[in-house]
């Protein structure tokens, strides 16, 4: 036990050393961090009025952004069934990068949610009614709480064990490791199934949600593994190998190309039926009555996912330059195919036929820039405590001048 | 996968210049922004809209006194204190010389005698001339409006105030005259109250006007029909 | 990063540093005192109480917790507006099944409904919350996305339009009880869907789910003046609610389950308005049911609703002759 509580302690620690760079990058996240946290407490002075948000439009930004981190959160898996399944050992060493993000963004979800209720002291009747198995929420609530857990519970165990110098038991965190690639895959279609089981909304109320879900999740999650790895790299003594980051490229490469095709298909389904029931797609590409807010922003969003998916595509894009470019364009274009393109028009025309566009206030951007940066620190944390425990420079030996057996005999002592 | 160890230190080592110097001054800056607060919460909230009183009013568009009187100069007579000294010609299509107020569109009913008791001015005529008290209207205009007369009596025509549970406190069925001017029945079309102006609605002006072309199927077949223009493909305009 | 080494196993905490760290220390922990500072503005009555945290769900409650919270809420009441209020947890009649009907031939969109409803129900003036919303549709179209929510003409009724009011259908299958994770909205046995102000988080699924656009949402602390409080209440419909939680249509439950109509069928002009106990075959609702012609909105959705339209004779313009049709279509079209 006390040598877990030094583990804590020493990784605490760790997380406050570094040169400038580091602590201009943390300090710059820490001001957004605090920024939007004082946005969010204008908020619960207000109400979320203070939200751009509308009887007519009633999820904006912050779902939005849920929306897409939990499928950031997901891509974590796409490291890890190569790894575990394919016995691709490219990536065995970044497996951890992929899981630590998972939990962070994870984070990032839940504190998303938390500044989209209404209602937030009121947290606690979740525990106490929860209308489980019929509201989806409820099925979000379990996995994404769950995801949370295996990933801390993976991560921390092999980190501790690296601190230790000890070999991983096996029993500790394969099985979990493949719980954990199940979960992930569920993570994601709980989350679409939240949008796909309302029958009142009908540009939700499609099957081809989920897969579309999963075939972008699956695209901006190593994109961005892609980017954070190169980082690492640059900043850290890890070694992260081009084969790790050319295996990533190979996943980003499918799943954009089926993002694409399953964006046909919805544009097909849509435009060439001409029904009634598509007054939000119309709305989304190329207004309704007038107001076409949103369709500046899809067409970028389709021109970026359309222009890295050739990017990948061509074999240019094996050079990291290029591959980089490819990585932003797809994980700005989810972004915005995901959130802007996903959550607003469900929402317009209103049930009712109403069209009311939506519009985020200053406090719902600071809100999001904060959670945004809050996450980015939480995973430069990570990063920071774990590459060092990886690679054997701080473990326990080192900082106690003893084995772990030697120091069951010793007395305590003072760091 | 570890490099070669940590570079070693001696405590001796000259300490170097500290890397994270700007930080306290850049944590001060960052408490005196947010204590400023320079981007207070502005409400959207405009003032609360006004609303006319008729817009919430119960009472019944008209209040028939269901009495046979009318006031002349400031006196009130009852119908047959006239009528009893005057007695009417038969049948007449004359202009009226009193009750010059009333103004009689009542559609193809155009004789004051398919409802007014010739002979006894104090009640209506049933279909055989015999009298319907003044009272009780509804009876009256079943002579001719059968179907709405058999759906008011059930409670399915007309306006009811009150009781839904008739067990439990009074259920007021409104007569006929109680929102139909007997000599002008057609309902008045009246002001509409205030529209919705909800959070951030944005424009109010009309939905029609920004639609460019309609889906409305009849809309686009009237527009073929004789004596339609091509303006009745385009939706409604509404000015304001 | 090759600092840490230095710094980790270095002699340990001397002078300077410590002067560094709790330099950062202490600006951090301004920092966050004043990212937090708007708190300071919040109103008291906002600040989450030991009472309102431990009060149960609506369901879970005894008639003495019942009674506790009614009286917290009474004098929550009595502070704001400085009126007391005749509050009660009204319970639903046994053997009863509540039912609307409206005619949409004799609506003539003059809103009076919506106005009434915004009165007994004590709703929002500012910002303005309305239950009911009356769509002006176009002659030959059913699409509720060609309605116009804004019509503002001299009169009404309008030459070649009909009107349907919407509100709560209190569905039999409804789909935002389905999504509530907390259960902070049901159905009751007398069919209104109900739902509990202090239970609600405020998630606003409901009001995504709804395909009726019947529900509404408590962005700001709702304001209305005394002078138009409503002081008849009850726990589950019209007590004045709280910022950041659910809200919609009750069928007035504190008059319809004490046998009175709802405040939008007395106001209603036309008497377009119906409502009643679909369980009593000498009910109002009942003829309707059984010998009109009566629809319901987006039936595709299987929602249920226990709202039903009909029409009867030719419109609600019998004072303009078959004749004059043809002139004023060929005419200005429209106005």
């Amino acid at each position: 036990m006390k040598r877990y509580l030094t583990f804590l302690w020493q990784c605490a620690r760790i997380s406050f050393v570094g040169d400038w760079r580091y602590y201009t990058w943390m300090t710059v996240l820490t001001v957004l961090s605090l920024v939007g946290l004082h946005a969010w407490c204008t908020q619960l002075v207000n109400g979320l009025v203070t939200t751009g948000m509308t009887d007519q439009v009633s999820w904006g930004v912050y779902i939005a952004n849920f929306t897409y981190l939990v499928g950031l959160a997901a891509a974590a898996a796409m490291l890890v069934i190569p790894v575990y399944i394919y016995r691709n050992m490219h990536l065995h060493h970044v497996v951890i990068f992929g899981e630590l993000l998972a939990v962070a963004v994870i984070v990032m979800c839940l504190l998303f949610v938390t500044v989209d209720l209404g209602r937030p002291d009121r947290f606690a009747h979740l525990l106490q009614r929860f209308n489980f198995p019929v509201s989806m929420l409820t099925w979000d609530v379990i996995a994404l709480n769950g995801y949370l857990i295996l990933n801390l519970h993976i991560c921390g165990y092999l980190l501790y064990c690296a601190y230790c110098e000890r070999e991983p038991a096996k029993v500790f965190y394969v099985p979990f490791v493949f719980v954990a690639i199940v979960w992930a895959v569920s993570i994601h279609t709980v989350t679409a199934f939240l949008y796909v089981g309302l029958g009142g909304r009908p540009f939700w109320n499609s099957a081809i949600i989920a897969p579309r879900f999963l075939a972008s999740a699956f695209a901006a999650g190593p994109a961005f593994i892609i980017l954070t790895l190169q980082i690492v790299r640059h900043y850290t003594r890890y070694q992260v190998g081009d084969d790790a980051l050319l295996t990533l490229r190979r996943i980003v490469q499918v799943a954009t190309i089926i993002n694409i095709f399953l964006l046909g298909c919805e544009l097909f389904t849509e435009f060439y039926s001409d029904s009634a029931h598509i007054a939000s797609s119309r709305y989304l590409f190329f207004g309704l009555h007038g107001r076409h807010a949103l369709v500046p922003w899809i067409w970028t969003a389709v021109a970026f996912n359309v222009l890295a998916t050739i990017l990948l595509v061509l074999p240019a894009s094996r050079g990291l330059k290029v591959l980089n470019v490819a990585c932003v364009l797809t994980i700005v274009g989810i972004w915005i195919e995901k959130g802007m393109g996903l959550i607003v028009p469900a929402f317009v025309p209103t049930p009712l036929g109403e069209v009311v566009e939506y519009v985020p206030t200053v406090h719902e951007v600071q809100i999001c820039l904060g959670i945004w940066a809050f996450g980015l620190l939480l995973y430069t944390l990570f990063v920071r405590m774990s590459v060092p425990v990886l690679s054997g420079e701080l473990t326990y030996r080192k900082d106690h001048g003893v084995s772990h057996e030697d120091h069951r005999r010793a007395t305590a002592e003072t760091v | 996968m570890s490099r070669t160890g940590s570079t070693s230190t001696l405590p001796s080592d000259p300490p170097r210049r500290w890397q994270a110097w700007f930080v306290p001054f850049v944590l001060i800056a960052l408490t005196g922004l947010l204590l400023a607060d320079p981007w207070p919460h502005v409400s959207p909230v405009g003032p609360a809209a006004v609303v006319p009183a008729s817009a919430t009013d119960m009472t019944p568009v008209r209040r028939p006194i269901l009495k046979p009187e009318t006031v002349v100069a400031g006196m009130t007579y009852r119908c047959s204190e006239c009528h009893n000294l005057f007695p009417s010609p038969v049948e007449t299509d004359r202009p009226l010389t009193q009750h010059r107020a009333i103004v009689l569109e009542h559609g193809i009913n155009a004789r004051c005698f398919n409802c007014h008791n010739r002979e006894n001015r104090d009640a209506f005529a049933d279909d055989r001339g015999g009298p319907i008290p003044f009272d009780q209207p509804p009876l009256l205009c079943a002579k001719c409006h059968g179907p709405v007369y058999r759906d008011w009596a059930h409670g399915v025509h007309g306006r009811t105030n009150g009781y839904w549970n008739p067990k439990l406190g009074p259920m007021e069925r409104r007569k006929c005259v109680e929102c139909h001017d007997p000599h002008n029945p057609a309902f008045k079309p009246m002001r509409p109250a205030p529209g919705p102006n909800t959070l951030r609605m944005g424009d109010r002006r009309s939905e029609a006007e920004g639609r460019s072309e309609t889906k409305n199927p009849l809309l686009i077949y009237r527009q073929r029909l004789p004596g339609g223009d091509g303006d009745e493909a385009k939706p409604q305009r509404h000015r304001r | 990063m090759s600092e840490q080494d230095n710094q980790l196993s270095g002699p340990g905490l001397t002078r300077r540093g410590f002067f560094r760290k709790s330099a950062v220390a202490a600006t951090g922990a301004a920092a966050i005192a004043a990212a937090v500072s708007p708190l300071r503005k919040m109103s008291p009555d906002d600040i989450p109480t030991l009472e309102r945290f431990l009060q149960k769900h609506y369901k879970e409650m005894t008639p003495a917790e019942m009674q506790t919270a009614l009286d917290r809420i009474a004098r929550e009441v009595e502070h704001r507006f400085a009126v007391r209020p005749s509050l009660g947890d009204v319970k639903p009649m046994v053997g009863v099944e509540f039912v609307y009907a409206l005619n949409i031939s004799r609506c003539i969109g003059c809103r009076r409904c919506v106005h009434a409803c915004v009165k007994e129900n004590n709703l929002s003036r500012a910002p303005e919350i309305q239950y009911i919303r009356v769509l002006k549709m176009e002659k030959g179209s059913i699409d509720l996305e060609t309605s116009d929510h804004h019509y503002d003409p001299p009169v009404v009724p309008e030459h070649d339009s009909y009107y349907m009011p919407v509100q709560c259908h209190q569905c039999a299958k409804p789909p935002c009880v389905k999504v509530c994770p907390v259960e902070a909205t049901w159905q009751e046995p007398d069919g209104i869907t109900v739902i509990d102000y202090d239970w609600c988080i405020g998630c606003r699924y409901c009001e995504a789910a709804c395909p009726y656009w019947a529900r509404r949402f408590n962005f700001a602390q709702p304001e209305l003046a005394a002078k138009d409080l409503n002081p008849d209440m009850s726990y589950l419909s019209n007590r004045p609610r709280p910022k950041g939680v659910m809200e919609k249509c009750t069928f007035c439950l504190h008059r319809t389950r004490v046998g009175k109509l709802p405040a939008c069928v007395e106001v209603c002009p036309t008497g377009s308005r119906k409502f009643g106990n679909v369980l009593d075959a000498a009910s109002e609702v009942s003829y309707i049911l059984r010998h009109k012609r009566v629809f319901v909105l987006k039936e595709e959705v299987g929602t249920l609703p226990r709202f039903f339209y009909y029409f009867d004779e030719r419109g609600s313009r019998y004072h303009e002759s078959v004749e004059s049709d043809r002139a004023t279509e060929s005419g200005g079209g429209g106005e």
